[in-house]
């Protein structure tokens, strides 16, 4: 099974060099570049956007948090409807490449480059952690192997992909990416939705609480576990024979395999039951605050997609302002196809895989559900299929993530030379394996909704008023984007490491995109106010409106 | 094959950015025609007030369906070929929408800047 990522590895090389090698003169390239169409573009933004937490997490995030989970990939969606609204084409046209060169290009500011800069590095490591998490749990699922070599190994990966130069620059890898991860994310699901049986079907549908184990059932638990058992039941540890347990607390260490009993009662977790009535309810956090807990949820991911540091780059490769705007259209529709199908291995997972949520490790439930279903050749064909296409999710994204962290690294905060450049990707990739290495036990899909929710409070007042609004002031600029982090990357440190409090707090703290970034708005608009934009600052954001195919006075 | 020269493709725009960042002072200081400016302001006015109105489709949509949703349990119980239309809310429904908003305000933005140029159109 894992063979099946090396081929993705080498076609994805291949186009990668055909396309280079199909463009060998300066004339060639320009053609080439115009004749990008933005359907091309927009799959390669998709490609690029669409990571492991599309492809694992939301999923997984069904399994465990129920129903109200789906509303991740709107919220993922949506934001291109945002960015087509706000963004897309002013930004092309001030040939900024990233948002320190945007903040730079209409506020003048080096200061404020170097803050953007740092926001980049918040967002990235935010983005990328979960990206080598997801890669680390995979590859534990399908080769057995402990999920720190999981995670080695797909740091070795990358590292390789970046040191061979990179897969990133062509687009049509991109967009090759894009369809193959569609594929491999679609076939599977209309497989799996014929081959399960009418009842399954029913009872995906139809969700019962998770109380009881059908039939003998063995968890592996990943991570350590706190169990509360209600009543005697029978378990085997570990290989020893079967006793009975009696009702009490138990710790499991992550590692252990207990044999569950047909007909044994299911141990309680942290988390509520799966498959209740809140499990089914449309909404986040059904039991506590919903409104408030799915709202914070699609303000972070609508407005902090158009501050995503490796997909401002990609429109950069549409010829003009009026590409851009397309190349953003026609990305709402190629997600929203994508976005159809994680319902599908999520809610078959809860039916199928429930005891993924005793082991905590529900963001496997994409590749471990095939095996499930068919024990024969087709079932492993599908589980590498999208071992391969949770692979490429995690390839793609990474890369792009890296570079543009390194960009930020070593361009912007640290002058240097083109040496220290070849080698800050591999130093960034370090960093992040160090830091996915103890992070087991967070999901997927809500860290990646931080680094949403960070972009969000930070890089979203910043565009769209450094965009819409000429009274914007390099210092407003600042004060805002300061608050904005401290709000968001403050509060969810504080939250990560601390431990959340329960309630309406857990919200705040743990999804804070509903009051941050309204406080970075106002706080940024506010400064600004007080001050005074220099005189050219009306014709630095007017310009940003004009299209170019007007011939331009000089 | 005959080895060429290399030059560095960059559009005009990236040219300017990038020539600022190279000699570590801002390029000089933008400026507009008057006639353009004044173009400018009038799409700039168009193109804001046609993008907060998507927006605020947009924000409808997303914050009125949870409330609606988490105010109506009956929709769990209502079934659409076996499947709870609540769920379908969330699942499908919103994307078809996503789409037919992204398209109207693709075509309004184009219409505002094209219309502008050609006077009367």
């Amino acid at each position: 099974v894992i063979l099946s990522i090396v081929p993705v590895l080498l076609i994805t090389l291949l186009i990668g060099a055909r396309g280079v090698a199909a463009m060998r003169t300066t004339s060639d390239f320009l053609v080439a570049s115009r004749r990008i169409s933005p359907t091309v573009n927009a799959a390669a933004v998709s490609g690029e956007y669409l990571s492991a937490a599309s492809f694992l997490g939301v999923a997984g995030l069904v399994v465990k948090d129920g129903v109200g989970a789906l509303w991740y990939p709107v919220g993922f969606a949506a934001g291109y409807l945002a960015m087509l609204a706000l963004v897309a084409a002013p930004m092309r046209r001030t040939g900024a490449l990233t948002v320190p060169d945007f903040a730079e290009a209409r506020l003048g500011s080096s200061a404020l480059r170097k803050l953007s800069a740092a926001v980049v590095l918040v967002i990235g490591f935010l983005y990328l952690v979960p990206q080598f998490t997801a890669a680390g749990q995979v590859l534990a699922v399908v080769s057995g192997s402990p999920y720190w070599v999981g995670v080695v190994i797909a740091g070795a990966a990358v590292s390789i992909t970046l040191a061979l130069g990179g897969m990133r620059a062509a687009t049509y890898v991109q967009a090759f990416q894009f369809v193959l991860k569609l594929a491999l994310f679609i076939v599977p699901a209309i497989w799996l939705v014929l081959q399960v049986s009418p009842d399954t079907r029913r009872a995906a549908l139809a969700p019962v609480e998770f109380t009881r184990f059908d039939s003998v059932t063995p968890v592996q638990f990943r991570l350590d576990t706190d169990l509360t058992i209600r009543e005697p039941t029978p378990v085997a540890v570990d290989g020893q024979p079967q006793r009975e347990l009696p009702p009490g607390e138990y710790e499991v260490d992550a590692g252990e395999t207990w044999v569950f009993g047909a007909g044994a009662a299911v141990p309680e977790v942290g988390a509520g039951p799966l498959g209740g009535a809140d499990w089914a309810r449309p909404v986040l956090d059904a039991a506590g605050h919903p409104v408030l807990a799915t709202w914070s949820v699609l303000v972070a991911t609508v407005l902090g997609t158009m501050g995503l540091p490796h997909i401002l780059i990609r429109f950069h490769t549409s010829p003009d302002g009026r590409g851009a705007r397309r190349t953003a259209a026609i990305t709402v529709a190629l997600l929203s196809v994508f976005y159809l199908f994680p319902a599908i291995y999520g809610l078959l997972g809860a039916v199928l895989l429930p005891e993924l949520y005793l082991s905590g490790a529900t963001d496997t439930v994409v590749v471990a559900l095939p095996a499930r279903v068919d024990e024969g050749w087709a079932g492993t064909m599908f589980t590498a299929l999208l071992t391969a296409g949770a692979f490429a999710a995690f390839l793609a994204t990474s890369l792009g993530l890296l570079l543009a962290v390194s960009g930020a690294l070593s361009h912007d905060l640290v002058p240097s030379t083109l040496r220290r450049l070849r080698f800050t990707p591999i130093v960034a990739a370090l960093g992040v394996v160090l830091l996915a290495l103890p992070s087991a036990r967070i999901d997927v899909g809500v860290l990646v909704t931080s680094a949403f929710a960070v972009a969000a409070s930070t890089f979203c007042p910043l565009l769209v008023l450094g965009i819409w609004w000429p009274r914007l002031t390099a210092h407003g600029a600042i004060v805002g984007m300061v608050t904005g982090l401290l709000a968001s990357a403050g509060v969810i440190g504080v939250d990560l490491f601390l431990g959340s409090p329960p309630g309406l707090a857990a919200i705040l703290l743990g999804q804070p995109a509903l009051w941050s970034v309204p406080l970075a708005f106002a706080t940024m608009v506010v400064v600004s106010l007080r001050g005074r934009p220099p005189a050219w600052a009306s014709a630095a954001m007017l310009r940003l409106h004009l299209d170019e195919t007007e011939p331009k006075q000089r | 094959m005959r080895q060429q020269r290399r030059v560095a493709v960059t559009s005009p725009q990236t040219r300017l950015a990038l020539a600022g960042r190279r000699t570590g002072t801002p390029a000089a200081p933008p400026h507009l025609a008057p006639a353009d400016a004044e173009r400018a302001r009038r799409i700039h006015h168009r193109q804001l007030r046609f993008a907060l109105t998507v927006l605020g489709l947009l924000a409808t949509l997303l914050l009125g369906l949870p409330l609606l949703l988490a105010g109506t349990p009956v929709l769990d119980t209502v079934r659409l070929a076996g499947i709870p239309v609540s769920w379908l809310a969330v699942a499908v429904l919103p994307y078809p929408l996503l789409v037919l908003l992204a398209h109207w305000q693709l075509r309004r933005a184009e219409r505002t800047e094209r219309g502008d140029r050609e006077p009367g159109a």
